[in-house]
């Protein structure tokens, strides 16, 4: 939050700044690239925006893109949501849309999706829980869940894991410990029995002894993890801004597909002509403190399926809102439809 | 002589006027009640936008809304039963600690300096640790809210120990009164009042520290209620969970009050 | 109970409180000790009750103590140092709480005491609602609770304005007089001692000697407000120790 104030005012600061030099300077320099501020957080998920930015597209598009880094998601949203950020990528939660429903973000592409075939969260148990018997997902109710939050994508994911797999999530004793870092120690310890993460925290978990893969949330709940969204008043002021910021996008998670999707036919991982120049430029902006021979694996194991042109899975955040408001985490009265807008990419074919 | 009796008479002003604020109850309600109808203008007329803060009827709904679905008993079992156990370890240990430094020379540097060391720690920063101490269950939970009332107690009970009169302390050696009688009939209800004026400070930063002990693993609890509802924008439920806050912040200063009256009625 | 002070001085850091002081106290008497402020009558006081270490020297105490004496030294505060939590039966009964005493006999000594005192409609009374005179009543009951052989005052009517201080006097010298009580009694008011001491202990100062004692063969009983014998031995006091009190007044304070 402080980070966002002192944003503000250094925001503020080069405003009048700019003001003054324009009004020394000749006035009319028509074509200036149009300023545009993005929020993202240094997980492989914003990788579509990096490879943007360092390729160039943004700027192909006369756009003068600023990232500006957060250190956990729910704080950019809100950022967007009061003007401080015109664009961001997120996952999906209770709280996104309670935001949404307030009518200050408009979702108008997809981020990542969990996809068979492709590495995606991975459902754990913790050492402990494993050695007492519980090695089977049908076997997780009645045992401790670690989650960041209630109401989380995490909520969402063991709710629908529950569902699928017929056990009772009601029964299930459910632990907020707010952040993934506590989560990690829970279920290491053995304080906790299972838990939901993304792929590059569970395999190196796995594989480390500290905890056992049981199975994977793409099996149960093939499921549109998170969202591109932007403010309200851009889709109604800036279309063209949005719009030039697609296609920069767009081009992003092409590149990013090409280069980290890559399958052979047996749809299998494979490296492509691209994959290192991509990992070299997310790598300047994720794990950028360990070395390419540690990063590179890592950005890999972290690399989950986008839709192609970042289609929205438009049914799926349907879904996602109803057993939100199902469970009481989302009000009654948030429609999707109002939130979602898919004018600018075309949402996901329905299957 | 006669001139000043016959002079004009001037009535001398009264000068000592002011410097005496006194209570008035009515006006403590006032204030709530003028500050609520005011947001209420502000939200219905849409000065205050929905986004930045609920209005107080949606406020009021969310509350009933707690109570008829029966969580809000829940939620309040879960934390009051929290406070009362953290703060029951704080204030014992504290008291403890306290009376050793106040009374005793080889506890006292140490203790005053380990105090004063620990004492302005944010309890928050510790989370981390207490949940490798203590778990993600209810005794990291008791721990936080101790930690929280242990530090200010011990000031409290030493600076009371240390205000008890030495008068009264040599007249009970003079009796020959055992050491035990000394700090029981003397020392204790000497230094009661300070320690009383604590619990005040105490059991306010408890009700403080609540929303920090139950950021982890809390299912249940006020605070755990305040924290979900910050996250999922549930603005009127947040703001619905710290009235209840303050209001239990309330009932506890009452319970205090009557405490104060019933054992410090020789003042 | 006899007391014997052999030797006794005392030095508070740098400063010599006392020195060589020799004095006894007969089974019966009453001893006043009179001085200016500075004189180290206070912290002979304390010495003689064990509530203060002498540097040098010692007191010691031989002979019967009355019967049912809990407490042979037994002090009454200037201050009165009552428990402000306690009503006045209660603060009798804290100096009896500690003993072997039945609930019979502790309610009886305390009956007894506030009897004595003229208190007994006032035992459940805090000692905020009391004046000044009747809260030193109630430490004279309390020090009367414990029957000890010897009563140590320390300057027990300084606290008090003069009506109250006449009135208590009066109260002192018949008990005196009917319990023939050993007293050491702590003055600085001259009246004081001549109402009521057998001898007058006058101390220099800086360091605190002994510089006369001065006997009064008065019977106690017989001494009043005005009588002349009395007033003599009030003025002889004054011209001993007047040069001492001048010093004492022009002297600017050493500490606090």
């Amino acid at each position: 939050m402080f980070s966002s104030q002192i944003r503000r005012v250094a925001r503020g600061a080069m405003a009048i700044a700019a003001v003054a030099t324009l009004s020394t300077a000749v006035a009319g320099v028509a074509s200036a690239a149009e300023k545009i501020n993005i929020a993202t957080l240094a997980f492989v998920s914003s990788a579509p925006l990096f490879i943007a930015k360092e390729k160039g597209y943004f700027a192909d598009e006369g756009l003068d893109a600023e990232l500006t880094f957060f250190r956990a998601a729910q704080p950019v949203s809100v950022a967007i949501a009061s003007g401080d950020a015109d664009f961001g990528v997120t996952a999906f939660t209770g709280g996104f849309f309670n935001l949404a429903a307030k009518g200050a973000l408009k979702v108008i592409g997809a981020q990542l999706h969990e996809e068979p075939g492709y590495d995606g969260s991975a459902i754990l148990v913790s050492n402990k829980a494993y050695d007492a018997g519980l090695t089977k997902v049908e076997q997780l109710g009645g045992h401790s869940f670690a989650l960041s939050q209630v109401g989380s994508s995490f909520h969402y994911m063991i709710g629908n894991v529950a569902e699928k797999a017929g056990f009772d999530l009601a029964s299930m004793d459910l632990k907020p410990l707010q952040a993934v870092p506590n989560m990690i120690g829970a279920l290491k310890t053995g304080q906790v029995d299972s838990m939901i993460i993304v792929p590059h925290i569970a395999k190196p978990l796995a594989n480390a002894g500290a905890a056992h893969i049981i199975g994977w949330v793409k099996d149960y709940v093939p499921y549109q993890v998170g969202g591109l969204f932007t403010s309200t008043r851009n889709v109604e002021q800036r279309r063209d801004v949005v719009e030039h910021f697609v296609k920069a996008y767009q081009k992003g998670v092409a590149d990013y597909r090409a280069a980290l999707l890559a399958t052979d036919e047996n749809g299998k991982l494979v490296k492509s002509d691209s994959t290192d120049e991509i990992l070299k430029i997310v790598h300047k902006y994720v794990y950028a403190d360990d070395p390419e021979e540690k990063a590179f694996p890592k950005i890999r194991n972290g690399a989950m399926f986008i839709t192609k042109d970042a289609r929205l899975d438009v049914a799926d955040v349907k879904k996602q809102v109803k057993w939100y408001q199902d469970h009481g985490y989302v009000s009654k009265d948030a429609d999707p439809d109002t939130f979602i807008d898919t004018s600018f990419i075309p949402p996901l074919d329905a299957k | 002589m006669s001139d000043d009796r016959t002079a004009v008479k001037n009535p001398v002003r009264l000068r000592a006027i002011g410097f005496n604020p006194r209570a008035n109850p009515y006006a403590a309600w006032g204030s709530f009640i003028v500050l609520v109808i005011l947001w209420q203008i502000g939200s219905s007329t849409g000065f205050i936008s929905e986004l930045a803060m609920p209005s107080p009827v949606a406020v009021g709904k969310a509350l009933w809304q707690l109570i008829v679905s029966g969580e809000l008993w829940v939620h309040l079992a879960a934390s009051a039963q929290r406070l009362a156990v953290g703060w029951v370890l704080g204030t014992v240990a504290g008291l403890t600690v306290g009376f050793l430094i106040g009374m005793f020379s080889w506890a006292r540097s140490p203790g005053v300096a380990l105090v004063s060391a620990l004492f302005p720690i944010p309890k928050i920063a510790l989370l981390p640790l207490f949940i490798i101490w203590f778990g993600i269950g209810e005794p990291s939970k008791f721990a936080t809210i101790g930690f929280g009332v242990f530090f200010p107690t011990v000031i409290n009970t030493f600076s009371g120990v240390d205000n008890v009169a030495r008068n009264l302390i040599r007249m009970g050696q003079s009796f020959d009164l055992s050491t035990w009688s000394i700090v029981r009939k003397i020392i204790l209800p000497g230094a009661l009042p300070t320690i009383l004026s604590g619990f005040r400070i105490s059991s306010s930063i408890a009700i403080i520290l609540l929303v920090a002990a139950e950021m982890i693993g809390a299912q249940y609890g006020i605070g755990a209620l305040i924290l979900s509802a910050g996250n999922l924008y549930q603005t009127d439920q947040l703001i619905a969970g710290v009235v209840v806050l303050s209001l239990l912040g309330l009932s506890v200063s009452w319970l205090l009050g009557r405490l104060d009256k019933w054992l410090l009625s020789w003042r | 109970m006899r007391l014997e002070i052999s030797g006794v001085s005392h030095r508070y850091d740098q400063m010599e409180a006392l020195r060589d002081i020799d004095l006894t106290i007969e089974p019966g008497e009453i001893v006043a000790l009179i001085g200016p402020s500075g004189c180290g009558k206070s912290t002979l006081l304390s010495i003689i009750g064990g509530m203060l270490q002498p540097s040098e020297g010692q007191v010691s105490a031989s002979g019967a103590v009355p019967e049912g004496c809990l407490n042979p030294l037994t002090y009454v505060f200037q201050d009165f140092a009552l428990l402000p939590w306690r009503t006045v039966a209660g603060n009798i009964s804290l100096v009896l709480e500690d003993h072997k005493l039945s609930k019979v006999e502790r309610a009886a000594r305390i009956d007894e005491v506030l009897a004595q005192t003229g208190l007994s409609d006032f035992r459940n009374a805090y000692p905020k609602q009391l004046s000044g005179g009747m809260k030193q009543r109630v430490g004279i009951a309390r020090a009367l609770a414990v029957r000890p052989a010897v009563l140590l005052m320390d300057e027990p009517l300084s606290a008090l304005d003069a009506q109250t201080r006449i009135l208590l006097l009066d109260e002192f010298s018949a008990l005196f007089a009917r319990t023939g009580m050993t007293a050491v009694y702590v003055t600085h008011n001259l009246n004081e001692a001549v109402r009521l001491a057998h001898r007058v202990v006058a101390l220099r100062r800086r360091p605190g000697t002994i510089k006369e004692i001065h006997t009064i063969d008065v019977p106690i009983d017989q001494r009043h407000e005005g009588d002349p014998q009395i007033a003599a031995h009030e003025a002889a006091l004054w011209e001993l120790i007047r040069d001492e009190a001048i010093a004492a007044d022009k002297e600017l304070e050493h500490v606090g």
